[in-house]
């Protein structure tokens, strides 16, 4: 019991620690002149005076709430959507469908974006395809429109993910009772399984309209060079503006994205207070049967394969296209420039060569150490409702707000600064850190919603029996979660290989990771290699799922 | 001792004799330069941050390495911005940081000197370089790289290319549906590199605000990195573009045949990369020998022919390096001199001024 308590305890804290460290850090930054660590800086609020006069800012604010709202939009209905026809219906070809779904989740948004120019750019090739049937070119990449549909796209994935895994854990028995009374399949969907999955709904809602302020590498590639901005990519310019870097102004920006997000962490605590309708893995047996679409049947495939096509095969092909040829553009015949000059160069390099291997490793074991963390974390604050319980809510949802790049920034300060810490830069596990705090919400998400669907009767079952709290956590709760872990490396494992701007900061010889190098490379210019690296990048996550699907790991269940 | 043990302590002697005449003191340098070798040797590392791709710079790291085996280079490749966090984050928190910082960014490299974060290092190898390529000894010009403008050769015919800054003002006036939101240069608000170029730019010649409004009512499209530039004229999306590092155009130009590059004939001005050797350096003795290395003939050959980078000597025949660019363009070249005028515009208020001369003048009509 006390062992048990002074673990909590310890894991609460240093949660806390790691979590509050770069924030507070970065707090205290926005408050002053110049970097924190120079000799003569003063306190005042000279950068928010700076960021507040700045036209800028409320344009990239505009925008910003713009994408978010969009997104929220387009994600949620269709991620609803998508999630019910594949848990629910018997849609033709689901294995597959339930694969290509997952594809957006583990392509970072920058080559997504790249992918997009090369094949729907003015010149890009479906472009100059289309543009002798359609005359002009109805659509342009570059216009915010864009950009929201593309973010919203992209983002179905998530609320997908969230309401599929609350869908497959509710018995089927209400709806098919539905069916029996003469309801259709849309009304079954619309009055029957909606209201069940409401709350799963509601709180991815909240998760993408947040992730929609902190976006920043779709907009950099398609909306920059046109001068839309967003919050996150207005930080980045703030960067270079006065010349030499001005942390001052980047962190009083994050500041306010954080004054953004921070009410939306309210939002979700309390939708999170209707969890207990989530418990549904409890001491009985809930059937599940498959729902009958009939004719629908193809309608709804077509739906879902229009959306395939544009959230991934269009920026998929593109960024493969790019990887295989030496130049490209409007009447350049493509076959002349095919090349796999581009793949030999990459493996000629030492550093990219340590890249790649470094990727596997952060996505495998630094994944798996990260899903134990998360676990760790998540049964802290299982069935309690104390205060501490409240200090884990909060706090694992904050790193979010941090747009990567500063996070990266941050954690390089915090490596820096804190004695003790310095031996530890150069290694892998400064990388790791940084991921795992960044991706905290994420992943607590992941973890939490299999916690929740175990029944505190099992739970409290075993404690009337006499186990003590650990032992419960140990023989009840951790076995029962066990494949929801699983499938959690699997889904972190994706997005650590796919994470682009946190280590950026953290970058050394040895400490290479094929994001952070995608960065480095696309700003010195490197377009051949960022193609052919992505593609590899994206061929080592699909192998990586590819394994994990084959030894059975179930990514909803 | 046995007779195999004594063997391999001859063939470990005649090993170290052999690291020693390889590091030997090159020609023309000063005798006392074996205590520097020695004292590198002890150190035995070197750790640069630099903002050129390793994948360029390899073969000068591995000719070094086979003339000083003893000091194993630790090479950081970095954009300007994170070298120059990394670097005063890395000096105020006592860390480990670079022994040489080599950056395009001339004005921060050139602050950090001002700032005091620069030893004085007199390099056997000065009386190689032009004048204007060093400053205080503690900041040394190491390239030669011409500001270009670059366009599209399929699309744009050979007769439209303009030669100096008055054709291709004249060009954008007088094709402006073909340019029409096609032409293309740095967003100066986010590039740091792309605003030194136009500050330099408008110091040598006020007719840059003239040309800013064309651009502007031309729907110039403003990006941060050279390559998403090159890759768009290269596409056709774009057709030319303005003030461009002429180096990375030059190399992407040899293997993309989409891509014509000039360099203006009334001037054309020419950016350097500066190293400079830290205070702070833990192995300041390899950084000297890297410095050298790096400004020697033997050095500077292999940057121009292998990392595509224009040699600043004058003794080097380069296509595109100073004696031959000189040669060709005479005057017009326009060196950026390594010193405090690059200071000016890291001045918060002036550097707000221009940006905000530049947006007006660019503003999209």
């Amino acid at each position: 019991m006390r062992t048990a308590a002074l673990s909590r305890g310890a894991v609460i804290s240093l949660t806390a620690l790691t979590v509050f460290t770069p924030i507070v850090l970065i707090f205290y930054q926005s408050l002053l002149n110049a970097p924190f660590f120079m000799p003569n800086t003063q306190l005042g609020l000279d950068a928010y005076r700076f960021v507040f006069d700045d036209p800028d800012f409320y344009q990239a604010f505009g925008n910003s709430l713009m994408i978010a709202t969009g997104m929220l939009c387009i994600a949620v209905p269709m991620g609803g959507a998508l999630a019910f026809l594949l848990a629910r219906t018997d849609l033709p070809g689901k294995r597959w469908i339930e694969l290509a779904v997952l594809v957006p989740v583990f392509i970072s948004p920058m080559v997504l974006a790249f992918g997009y120019v090369v094949a729907a750019g003015p010149v890009g090739f479906f472009t100059v395809w289309l543009r002798p049937l359609l005359g002009e070119t109805p659509w342009n990449v570059y216009s915010m429109t864009s950009i929201a549909l593309i973010a919203g796209l992209t983002h179905v994935p998530h609320v997908f993910l969230y309401s599929s895994s609350a869908l497959r854990n509710l018995g089927s028995d209400v709806e098919e009772a539905a069916r029996i009374s003469g309801a259709n399949p849309l009304q079954v969907a619309l009055n029957v399984s909606l209201p069940m999955v409401s709350p799963a709904l509601l709180y991815s809602g909240v998760l993408v309209f947040f992730l929609g302020f902190e976006i920043f590498g779709l907009p950099l590639v398609l909306g920059d060079p046109e001068g839309h901005l967003v919050l996150a990519t207005y930080l980045y310019k703030l960067t270079n503006k006065l010349g030499t870097p001005s942390y001052h102004l980047m962190a009083a920006v994050a500041v306010c994205i954080i004054a953004v997000t921070f009410p939306l962490v309210l939002l979700q605590r309390y939708l999170l207070k209707a969890a207990s309708r989530f418990v549904t893995v409890k001491g009985k047996a809930a059937r599940q049967k498959q729902l009958p679409l009939g004719p629908w049947k193809w309608l709804a495939l077509a739906l879902v394969l229009l959306w395939l096509w544009l959230t991934v095969l269009v920026p998929l092909s593109g960024i493969v296209l790019r990887a295989f040829v030496s130049y490209w553009g409007e009447g350049v015949n493509l076959l002349d420039t095919l090349t796999l000059a581009h793949f030999r160069e990459i493996f000629e390099q030492p550093s990219l060569v340590r890249a790649l291997i470094n990727s596997v490793l952060i996505g495998v074991v630094g994944g798996a150490l990260a899903v134990l963390a998360y676990t760790a974390i998540g049964l802290a604050g299982h069935r309690r409702q104390d205060a501490l319980s409240k200090v884990i809510d909060y706090s694992v949802l904050v790193p979010r707000a941090v747009p990567g790049l500063l996070a990266g920034l941050a954690f390089l300060w915090v490596f820096l600064f804190v004695p003790g810490l310095s031996g530890l830069r150069d290694t892998m596990v400064s990388i790791w850190l940084a991921y795992t705090v960044v991706w905290l919400a994420y992943g607590m998400r992941l973890i939490s919603s299999a916690l929740l669907q175990v029944g505190p009767e099992l739970e409290e079952a075993a404690r009337v029996t006499g186990a003590s709290e650990s032992r419960t956590r140990r023989d009840v709760t951790l076995p029962l979660v066990r494949f929801g872990m699983l499938a959690s490396w699997v889904l972190i494992f994706m997005i650590f290989e796919r994470e682009y701007s946190t280590g950026v900061y953290l970058l050394t010889p040895g400490t290479e990771v094929i994001g952070a190098l995608l960065v480095s490379l696309w700003a010195a210019g490197s377009i051949d290699q960022v193609a052919a690296l992505s593609v590899i990048n994206i061929s080592l996550v699909a192998a990586g799922l590819a394994i994990a699907l084959r030894f059975g790991v179930k990514l909803h269940d | 001792m046995t007779g195999k043990q004594r063997n391999t302590l001859w063939m470990v002697a005649g090993l170290s004799c052999a690291s020693l005449t390889l590091a030997a003191v090159p020609a023309g340098y000063p005798t006392g330069y074996q205590a520097t070798i020695d004292a590198a040797s002890k150190e035995g590392k070197l750790v640069i941050y630099a903002t050129t791709d390793l994948k360029l710079v390899q073969p000068l790291v591995n000719d070094f390495q086979a003339l000083y085996p003893a000091v194993k280079i630790e090479y950081n490749d970095v954009n300007s911005t994170e070298l120059y966090n990394r670097f005063i984050s890395e000096v105020a928190a006592n860390a480990g940081s670079a022994d040489v910082l080599w950056s395009s960014a001339m004005d921060m490299q050139v602050k950090l000197a001002n700032d005091g974060y620069a030893q004085a290092y007199d390099s056997p190898e000065m009386k190689n370089l032009p004048d204007w390529a060093n400053w205080r000894k503690e900041v040394y010009g190491t390239t030669f790289e011409p500001i270009t403008i670059v366009y599209n050769k399929r699309l744009v015919a050979a007769n439209e290319v303009p030669q100096t800054h008055a054709d291709f003002i004249n060009l954008l006036k007088t094709n402006p549906t073909k340019y029409q939101g096609k032409v293309t240069t740095y967003d100066v608000e986010k590039s740091g590199a792309g605003f030194l170029f136009l500050s330099q730019d408008a110091k040598q010649n006020p007719g840059v605000w003239d040309l800013a409004k064309t651009l502007g009512e031309r729907g110039v499209r403003l990006q941060s990195s050279t390559g998403t530039m090159l890759e768009r004229i290269s596409t056709g999306e774009n057709l030319i573009g303005y003030n461009i590092l002429g180096s990375y155009a030059l190399a992407r130009a040899q293997k993309d045949p989409q891509i014509g590059v000039v360099m203006p004939k009334d001037y054309t001005l020419v950016i350097s990369r500066l190293a400079m050797i830290p205070k702070s350096a833990k192995h300041p003795n390899a950084a000297r020998l890297w410095m050298d290395y790096l400004l020697s003939k033997r050095g500077q050959t292999l940057l121009s022919e292998k990392a595509e980078l224009p040699s600043v000597r004058k003794d080097i025949e380069d296509e595109h390096g100073s004696a031959h660019l000189r040669a060709q363009l005479g005057s017009a070249i326009k060196p950026v001199a390594v010193g405090p005028g690059l200071l000016t515009y890291l001045d918060q208020a002036k550097r707000l001024a221009f940006l905000k001369q530049w947006r007006e003048a660019t503003v999209r009509k």
